[in-house]
């Protein structure tokens, strides 16, 4: 014999037990064994050198050894690839049982089963189950496709197991319409591309069934809902009709988004009113807080009162800030003082009231007020130099209750400011110099400044003393290097030229305003564009809201996600009106302003029903992911449109051609989701229709670290080698080399706004000889363009350096006329002319194009389209 | 005293046996499992792994174990050898060109040391069929003839006209007897 007999299996163990048991023809003595064999797997020893055996006892009539065996091929089936493929038929038997449980349990281990080797017979089994009779079973395979997406995405796509999920939107059975509805969306997720394919049909199918549902099924259908752009009025109407029951739902999940619902509202009122603040001037009741509102409510509505304060209306206002300054919540204490503050600080002659209101409540003398409104009238004295003094005394009354920092350094400041009006103010600030070096370095260098400022105005013996003192203790005692520069600063002023310091020191301070909550206009104008989404509430741009969701897209690819994820601007302020009749916290009347306002419809009485579709949309939209997505840092890199996903590689590579610092540049974006870092990058274009071709191989990418992103604006230049003669063609062959996993190829689009140059314009004679001298120009019609404002079409055409020559109405017809040109660089390039021809406040441009390269039109009017597509509320609102 | 019971009464009543049944791919094995166990035509798809089913015939309860035939799947039938006590080793009889094959596997399994002890038994399957081989001609290209020490027996069987199935499961069952 040889010597492989010391392999056999002559030992005699727990395992060759089961083994023996397993095989044994009783039934009742197999089923104990795959028992224990269950129990030894839970425990976590491994058994899966029974795999074949166990599988053995798969095709029995016993449900509960079915059962049994199920498990435990779930749980081993991917250590024993090659022998899972023994299960196979026996899958395709119990999915043909005529007991649906079993049926259903076949197809739902089988979607658990991730073993590349077998999934593909299982196809067909699913296929049956996905059509089969039983509810149940439908379900459950519906979901098992989800689970193969992911083992296997073409598959799925091969067996049209997609088309079969759709079909099943329509199903007589709720329960198998949410599954199915549930699948699609994780597979939108997972693929990222619309999965769903809503159609008006479809929809009608859904509502149906939103009733039915479980609270669950009832989630995944309004999350669909909320994805769906309505195409006609009618049927957001529909669709408002059926989910406005749900609203009503005795489910917390409801009360609590109806809440949240109302605080997208004023985010967006907040926003609305930034630009526009006599629109709700008279409506500042409408926001005093109510007293069970949610934090976040209330420090919203502050802000909004803020914004809305006027001469008016300021004692209405101060006298609800001070009823505010008495609650209980710290928090909202200190915001409504400083609230007083501000606008004491906006508002000039309403100061002395707010000064006032202030002082009454340093007299409750409660620590926390007293010491919030020493800070906001230390602002008041920056904004009103010389006014407010006498109240000074009132002030130091206070000052051994001062225990916060920004509270002591602003009473700090005050006491040096006014130094020479107090007569104590020397003792005052010895008195603080105690504790110098324990104080925070705000405190510190507060003191720093005041003693100096003392000392110019009082030089007296005590001034002497407490300044040598503090410039001993600043630049000797401290790790602080702020602290001990400025105080070597000081030190050096005092001691060679006094009165440079006092220049210094006591210059005139420049008056201060109150913008702390303003948003940069420019950001503001967008974020109008962008209300009742959620970049609205955020006050972030969408595309920083959602990077992976809003990724503006090149003219060759078909379809941009950013519409599902954030729905159209349309009908958007008055997501506030459902709320309105839930929470009575808003006025019906201003949301009809507000919802004229945003659609840019003439004045009407009450809102049309159908906008509330909108409504709807961001409301549900907007629970979802408050409740959930926490919003992406804004410093992430700016979204571009993503150009080239290669998962395998770990590598996504996003960019596109536009103009930087005064040339041409190829922004480009890489995220590298691999497990090593990405170095060494370099760039190279294939010859174009235009020359492009980069100034600088290496690409300053720097080091992408796993699971971190970079990203740079690559010089382009033109270089006539690189020039591919003939009609103008917008392909750009893009290769992006790294170190770590080779090249990568890019197919992008030349976008005309990154080559018109900047230098483009000429003068109006010269246009008009060109204009007339080329031939037929080419026409097209810019459907769904809708300029509002001519200015800011001007503006936003001049940015892009499409320069506005002449603008004059169209005789006998409303439509205005825009003539502009620009020019092409490059080798490629040319001088290029436009005529646009609009209404304001009506779709639709009327497109001509002339040019010696005739051929450029189509980029040329992609490149209109892309600039005037951003659309804005204009000046519309102001008519109301 | 379920369990007492359930054993006296398998003393009593059905002999069982275990029955592998074996053989290329498309040879006709599962058909040949229904209609034994069914006495149908069943229509049968490629079978990706196994089939198993018991089949009482003459006092005997066969638990009869239909392995897939396809090359993936042969090099797992050794799992399945243990305790066998018959091998039902079907042949397609019109496969000229595979009947090579067909004996290689054949006397692989014949070498099999968990399978010494088993009754060879052979279908001559499809025998309905044009241009089907003879059960003499299936025997000589498996190489029965060269056999020693083992009991084996050759069928003409078609699975779908029902005919020979019985005949080789007559013979089977005398010989489990005899060898008990």
């Amino acid at each position: 014999m040889s010597d492989g007999k010391y392999f056999s299996t002559t030992k005699k163990g727990e395992i060759h037990e089961l083994k023996e048991e397993l095989r044994s023809l009783d039934r009742i003595r197999k089923k104990e064994s795959v028992k224990k064999v269950i129990a030894a797997m839970t425990v976590g020893k491994d058994v899966s050198m029974l795999f074949p055996d166990v599988v053995n006892c798969m095709q029995t009539e016993d449900l509960e050894l079915k059962k049994l065996v199920y498990l435990y091929l779930i749980n081993y089936a991917k250590t024993q690839p090659d022998l899972a493929i023994m299960a196979v038929n026996t899958f395709v038997k119990d999915s043909q049982d005529p007991n649906p449980l079993i049926r259903a349990l076949a197809v739902r281990t089988m979607g658990c089963i991730r073993v590349d080797k077998i999934t593909e017979y299982l196809c067909d089994p699913l296929g049956r189950c996905l059509k089969d009779d039983d509810p149940y079973v439908r379900k459950t395979a519906a979901v098992c496709v989800a689970k193969l997406y992911d083992i296997n995405p073409e598959l799925v796509e091969d067996r049209g197991f997609l088309e079969m999920l759709r079909d099943m939107l329509a199903d007589a059975n709720p329960m198998v319409v949410a599954n199915a509805l549930a699948c699609l969306q994780e597979l939108q997720e997972l693929s990222g591309r619309d999965m769903l394919h809503l159609t008006s049909q479809t929809l009608y199918k859904l509502l149906p069934s939103l009733n039915e549902c479980t609270e669950w099924g009832q989630v995944f259908i309004l999350d669909a809902l909320a994805a769906y752009p309505c195409q006609t009025t009618k049927e957001a109407e529909n669709i408002a009709e059926r989910v406005m029951p749900r609203l009503q739902h005795v489910n917390s999940a409801v009360v609590l988004s109806a809440i949240k619902v109302q605080y997208v509202a004023l985010r967006n009122i907040n926003l609305i009113i930034q630009k526009r603040p006599s629109i709700l001037a008279n409506e500042v009741k409408v926001f005093f807080c109510k007293y069970n509102d949610p934090i976040y409510v209330k420090l919203e509505k502050l802000e909004i009162m803020i914004k809305l304060a006027s001469e008016k209306n300021i004692d209405q206002v101060l006298l609800e800030f001070k009823e505010y300054a008495q609650e209980v919540d710290v928090d909202f204490v200190r915001k409504a003082v400083r609230a007083i503050g501000r606008c004491a600080v906006i508002l000039e002659r309403a100061a002395e009231k707010c000064i006032n209101v202030l002082l009454e409540l340093i007299q409750t003398k409660v620590n926390y007020v007293v010491q919030e409104a020493i800070i906001v009238i230390k602002d008041i004295f920056r904004r009103y130099p010389n006014q407010y003094e006498s109240i000074i005394a009132t002030l130091c009354e206070n000052l051994e209750s001062l225990d916060e920092p920004e509270a002591k350094a602003s009473m700090i400041w005050i006491i040096g400011e006014y130094a020479e009006r107090i007569d104590n103010a020397d003792e005052l600030l010895e008195s603080f110099l105690e504790t110098f070096p324990e104080e925070t370095s705000i405190v510190q260098l507060q003191l720093l400044t005041a003693t100096v400022k003392l000392f110019l105005k009082r030089p007296n013996e005590l001034a002497q003393r407490v300044i040598s003192l503090v410039l001993s203790c600043a630049t000797t005692e401290t790790d602080n290097p702020d602290l001990r520069d400025r105080a070597y600063i000081y030190w050096r002023l005092l001691s060679t030229d006094p009165e440079a310091a006092k220049d210094v020191v006591l210059c005139e301070k420049p008056v201060i305003t109150d913008d702390s909550s303003n948003l940069d206009p420019l950001l503001l104008h967008k974020l109008l564009g962008q209300i009742s989404t959620l970049a609205s509430v955020y006050h972030k741009l969408c595309g920083y809201t959602f990077e992976e969701d809003s990724q503006p897209q090149g003219p060759g690819l078909e379809h941009s996600p950013s519409g599902h994820a954030i729905s159209p601007s349309d009908g958007g302020v008055s997501a506030a009106a459902p709320t309105a009749s839930t929470t009575a916290a808003a006025s019906p009347a201003m949301m009809g302003d507000l919802l004229d306002m945003s659609d840019g419809i003439p004045p009407a009485g009450t809102a049309p029903p159908g906008k509330q579709a909108g409504d709807v949309d961001d409301l549900l939209g907007g629970l979802d992911i408050a409740s959930g997505a926490p919003a992406a840092p804004a410093s992430a890199p700016p979204p571009l449109p993503i150009l080239m996903q290669d998962p395998s590689r770990g590598v996504t590579i996003g960019g596109q051609l536009e103009r930087h610092a005064g040339g041409l540049a190829y922004h480009i974006s890489i995220v590298n989701s691999g497990a090593v870092p990405l170095s060494g990058f370099m760039i190279q274009t294939n010859k174009n229709s235009f020359g492009i071709a980069p100034a600088n191989q290496v690409l300053d990418l720097g080091v992408v670290p796993p699971g971190g992103s970079s990203h740079t604006h690559c010089p382009l230049t033109y270089d006539a080698a690189k020039l591919v003669p003939g009609p103008a063609n917008a392909e750009l062959q893009v290769a992006i080399k790294t170190d770590q996993v080779g090249v990568l190829f890019i197919k992008d689009v030349v976008r005309l706004e990154g080559l018109l140059e900047e230098s483009g314009a000429i003068d109006g004679a010269s246009f008009l000889a060109a204009w007339k001298a080329l031939p037929a120009e080419k026409q097209q019609r810019l459907t769904g363009l809708l300029v509002q404002d001519l200015e800011w079409a001007k503006a936003k055409l001049h940015t892009a350096n499409l320069f506005v020559l002449a603008h004059r109405p169209v005789p006998s017809t409303p439509q205005q006329a825009l003539y502009l040109t620009g020019r092409v660089a490059g080798p490629g390039g040319a001088q290029i002319m436009l005529e646009l021809r609009l209404v304001p406040g009506q779709p639709g441009i009327d497109a001509s194009f002339k040019s010696e390269k005739a051929d450029l039109a189509q980029m040329a009017f992609a490149a209109v389209q892309a600039v005037l597509s951003v659309q804005e509320i204009c000046d519309v609102g102001v008519t109301v | 005293m379920g369990l007492w019971l359930s054993r006296m009464l398998s003393w009593f009543g059905d002999q069982e046996a275990r029955i592998l049944v074996l053989g290329l791919d498309n040879a006709g094995k599962t058909t040949i499992l229904y209609r034994l166990q069914v006495g149908e035509i069943v229509a049968t798809i490629p079978t990706i792994g196994f089939n198993v089913e018991t089949v009482s015939y003459k006092n005997i309860k066969f638990q009869v174990w239909d392995l897939g035939g396809q090359t993936s799947i042969r090099p797992y039938w050794r799992c399945y050898y243990p305790n066998t006590q018959a091998i039902i080793y079907v042949v397609d009889s019109t496969d000229h060109e595979r009947i090579g094959t067909s004996r290689e596997e054949f006397h692989a399994i014949l070498d099999e040391d968990e399978l010494k002890d088993s009754l060879i038994l052979v279908y001559a399957n499809k025998q309905d069929l044009p241009g089907a081989l003879s059960d003499a001609q299936i025997a000589e290209g498996l190489g029965l003839y060269s056999i020693k020490n083992r009991t084996w027996a050759i069928f003409k069987t078609s699975a779908v006209k029902g005919e020979g199935l019985t005949e080789g499961l007559d013979w089977l069952s005398n010989a489990l007897k005899t060898k008990r």
